[in-house]
């Protein structure tokens, strides 16, 4: 097995705290990049690393600080914790286990791109992770890690955290910092790209908590151990957060270009009552869904799901079991985006509603013959037209589904029940 | 400059430009609901978007800032077909009464569903949302046909500053309402109808009054305020005079629009702009009298002629209504014979705004400076011991002037506790051409709306008249 940066240690019932993570070596790389390092190292340091985005879109971390005007007066950094895609529940885990990981992962960020006032905008609906990470908060303070002139170097940095109101638009880079600045989460037009003008108009970083919470492991073990892992387009390890219909659903810690059936049938010791496997969702809802013959041979990177047509996504693999009505679990999905999406442009607030509509008729029996043909062409409709991603995001897996699974649809319109009733015995 | 290439067609803009405003700026149509010049940049219609480049993503083009050497299509098949489908998302729960609505002809979705839409796709049901809603005694808000452009919410934002308007809820259920305190007394808030692309924000007072087809615009200039804000004055057309109507609704202003006049007012105006009908509708004066008796006007002419070739120290009151060629004629004709007094036709009245940063001025008169331009300010003495006095105008009480003769040239009825010796009733703005000369100077002209009445007369012909 390869190394872990996260599950490395027992989780016990003080192990959030400061004193167990100084003794398993935390804010060491803190220590060494303050001390040693200029910041134009530690961002050459990750640049280096390879480390993508673990958000969801995958973007080099790296080359997303390098845009960042450094010499500008006020830099931002806002750390995205606003984990809404259905099947992620990994940052979750950070806060309640490891918020200091984070903290030193921010604050070796803030010190790259030189930054003030770094931001923490976490989900509302995180009860224990936000007590966590402001008791962790507030023993960081204590101890001189976050505050003025840090550890002595003459570093100042402030983290203040922000708790969301339960808008899964809110995980859009520019939505979340509109919401920070007070207003709406509306999501803004591109460009001016956020590298440029974001939070309060200034240069600003959004980053997903488990990309910031890699960073110490990479200050501390080099570039070259973190590359070691993974694959070479993809490297480091990831979190997937498992969850369907398997013997042990939760969360795993495995190097990126793990083989999805291993993950599946070893990790999580196959599916519910030794059924068969008909889908997996490998990447959050919003990634296209896998049918059971593409998950013999798919690995877990971008570049492999790329293949697939599909993505990794934020590694919420969802798993489902055959048995399952696949147009129900449409409507589920699609009821989800059309309650979420914000309503500020057109062909996302209408087609999500359209969607959801057309999916529900045809739970409840009512499809009529031209509905698929409808649903295609809303989904084209919306599909790269609107502001942000949460358009695309609603159409793809609709798009995706009824076109793998379009059996199911048309004998769900053409009978009025599913051709699965009754044989999810799980 | 910058060059780039919209449609083939080579165009040179200048920095700082988007494609939108370039494009409208070289007569290129791009279809745009939340756009406006005056406001900032929405980007959520999504009708806008064009192709650049050749590339396969569509942008928006009104948020799309130019580069060297672009090449933009906008009317390529996948920028068609995202119109096509733009224009489906935004009719889908749109009721389509445009029988009923007061927007049809003038309206956007209208014409972009006639030249970008497809056949109309229909959904069983139709979302309903709050429909004719009151959003102040003067604005009526139908949610069923809001697009969610954001044009008001941004207006009261970004020009009036009152914030009292919101887009709440979210998704397909968000709709335009007031904000905190549940009131929409901004006094700009009419221009809200206006800037709407679609019938989801209408006047009160121009409800159901007629089609719009109906009625044409004639430039003018708004009497309010010494902004003199630039308007367009709805009246019926020629042809669309029916007898049937009577002569009511014939001769009737509709409405008020603001007309786009970057100098002096840009494209709003205020809520008194768009009242001037109102204002403009009083009882009229419409007979010449002596001492309260009809009489002709040749007879009124040769008494006023007579009562001013006898008087020993006559003086006259000068309208500040009064456009600048009438005051040229009046300055000509009798200027030096009488002592010419100026003031203000109208004071601020209680609830109105007396001043305020965006265009209101405290001063209520339209052509107060052409009038300082031409006579010295001086202020009514009542001491002076003039024995007859010519009140050009309204608002002068008769028994604040003495017991001097008194000679009104006036267009609207106003109980005084004295009645005038003479009468002779003027025409208003609306029934001849002119100009004002507002308070930066600026002239602004306005054009003849309506024929006068008969027995009403022109007040710089009547000054030559009594001159002669």
């Amino acid at each position: 097995m390869s190394e872990k940066i996260f599950f490395n240690f027992t989780v016990t019932a003080d192990s959030h705290k400061l004193e167990p993570y100084r003794e398993r070596g935390g804010y060491k790389a803190l220590e060494t990049a303050l001390k040693t390092l200029q910041p134009i190292d530690v961002e050459k340091e990750v640049m280096a690393s390879g480390l993508r985005g673990r958000g969801g879109a995958g973007f080099p971390t790296g080359s997303k600080w390098s845009f960042v005007n450094k010499k500008a007066p006020v830099v931002y950094l806002c750390c995205n914790a606003d984990e809404g895609e259905p099947g992620t529940f990994k940052d979750r885990w950070i806060f309640e286990y490891n918020s200091h990981q984070l903290i030193e992962g921010m604050l070796l960020a803030a010190y790259a791109l030189n930054v003030r006032n770094a931001f923490i905008y976490i989900r509302g609906e995180f009860d224990l992770s936000f007590r966590r990470l402001m008791e962790a908060m507030g023993e960081a303070y204590n101890a001189g890690y976050i505050g003025e002139n840090i550890l002595g170097s003459g570093f100042s940095c402030d983290i203040r955290v922000m708790q969301g109101g339960g808008a899964y638009v809110c995980g859009e880079e520019s939505s979340l910092y509109t919401s920070i600045e007070g207003f709406k989460g509306y999501p803004r037009n591109k460009p001016p790209f956020p590298a440029i003008q974001g939070l309060y108009n200034a240069p600003t970083v959004v980053n997903n908590v488990e990309t910031l919470a890699n960073v110490p492991w990479i200050i501390n073990n080099g570039a070259k151990a973190f590359t070691a892992m993974g694959t070479e387009k993809h490297p480091g390890t990831k979190i997937f957060c498992v969850s369907g219909h398997v013997k042990k659903p939760g969360l795993y810690e495995l190097p990126l270009g793990y083989p999805l059936k291993q993950l599946i049938y070893e990790n999580c010791g196959g599916i519910l009552n030794d059924k068969q496997l008909k889908a997996v969702i490998p990447g959050g809802s919003s990634s296209p869904i896998l049918p059971a013959k593409d998950v013999e041979t798919a690995n877990l990177d971008a570049e492999c799901l790329g293949t697939f047509r599909t993505m990794l996504g934020s590694g919420g693999v969802i798993v489902i079991a055959e048995g399952v009505c696949m147009v129900r679990l449409l409507q589920v999905l699609s009821r989800f985006y059309a309650h979420e999406s914000c309503g500020q442009c057109t062909p996302c607030r209408e087609g999500t509603a359209w969607m959801n509509d057309i999916i529900s008729r045809i739970v409840a029996g009512k499809g009529v013959k031209g509905d698929m043909e409808s649903l295609e062409r809303i989904t084209k409709g919306i599909m790269g037209n609107t502001v942000c991603a949460l358009g695309d995001a609603a159409a793809m897996p609709v798009i995706n589904i009824i076109t793998k699974f379009r059996e199911e649809f048309d004998y769900y319109i053409e009978h009025g029940r599913s051709m699965n009733d009754g044989r999810l015995e799980i | 400059m910058i060059e780039l290439k919209i449609d083939n067609q080579t165009i040179e803009t200048q920095d700082g430009d988007t494609v939108l405003t370039a494009a409208l700026r070289h007569g290129i149509d791009i279809p745009h609901f939340c756009f406006h010049p005056c406001l900032s940049i929405a980007g959520n219609c999504r009708i806008c978007l064009v192709q650049v480049n050749g590339r396969p993503k569509l942008m928006p083009a009104c948020n799309l800032p130019i580069t060297p050497g672009m090449e933009i299509e906008t009317n390529s098949e996948p920028v068609r077909a995202a119109r096509r489908a733009v224009m489906q998302f935004i009719t889908l729960n749109h009721p389509v009464d445009c029988g009923i609505c007061d927007k049809a002809g003038e309206c956007r979705l209208q014409d972009y569903q006639v030249k970008y839409g497809d056949e109309p796709f229909a959904i069983e049901p139709k979302h309903h949302k709050p429909k004719f809603y009151d959003l102040s005694s003067r604005i009526v808000l139908d949610d069923e046909r809001c697009i969610l452009c954001s044009r008001c919410v941004r207006f009261t934002r970004e020009i009036s500053g009152t914030a009292q308007l919101g887009i709440v809820e979210r998704g397909s259920h968000s709709r335009v309402e007031r904000l905190d305190g549940k009131t929409f007394d901004d006094p700009y808030s009419d221009n809200v109808t206006d800037i709407c692309p679609v019938g989801a924000l209408l006047r009160r007072d121009f409800l159901y009054k007629s089609r719009v087809w109906y009625l044409e615009p004639v430039r003018s200039v708004c009497t309010s305020c010494a902004r003199g804000c630039s308007i367009n004055v709805w009246k019926r057309t020629h042809h669309w005079r029916v007898r049937s109507l009577g002569e009511e609704k014939n001769r009737m202003v509709y409405r008020i629009t603001p007309f786009d006049n970057p100098e002096i007012n840009g494209p709003w105006i205020c809520n008194k702009g768009f009242d001037l009908p109102t204002f403009m509708s009083r009882p009229r004066v419409l007979r010449p009298a002596i001492h309260g008796a009809a009489a002709s006007i040749d007879d009124i002419i040769e008494e006023t002629k007579r009562l001013l070739s006898q008087a020993k120290k006559p003086a006259a009151l000068v309208s500040a209504h009064a456009s600048n060629e009438e005051l040229a004629a009046f300055k000509d004709t009798l200027g030096d014979k009488v002592v010419v007094y100026t003031r203000q036709d109208n004071s601020p009245e209680p609830g109105d705004v007396i001043e305020d940063s965006i265009l209101i001025r405290a001063d209520k008169n339209p052509n107060s400076a052409g009038v300082t331009a031409l006579f010295e300010p001086k202020a009514f003495n009542p001491s002076a011991g003039h024995d007859l006095i010519l009140v050009w105008g309204e608002g002068v009480a008769f028994s604040s002037l003495g017991a001097a003769t008194i000679i009104h040239l006036t267009s609207f009825e106003a109980p005084q506790e004295k009645t005038a010796d003479i009468v002779i009733p003027i025409s208003t703005f609306f029934e001849k051409s002119g100009s004002f000369t507002n308070f930066e100077g600026k002239r602004n002209c306005f054009k003849k709306v309506f024929e006068k009445p008969e027995l009403v007369q022109h007040i710089g012909q009547l000054f030559g008249r009594l001159s002669a």
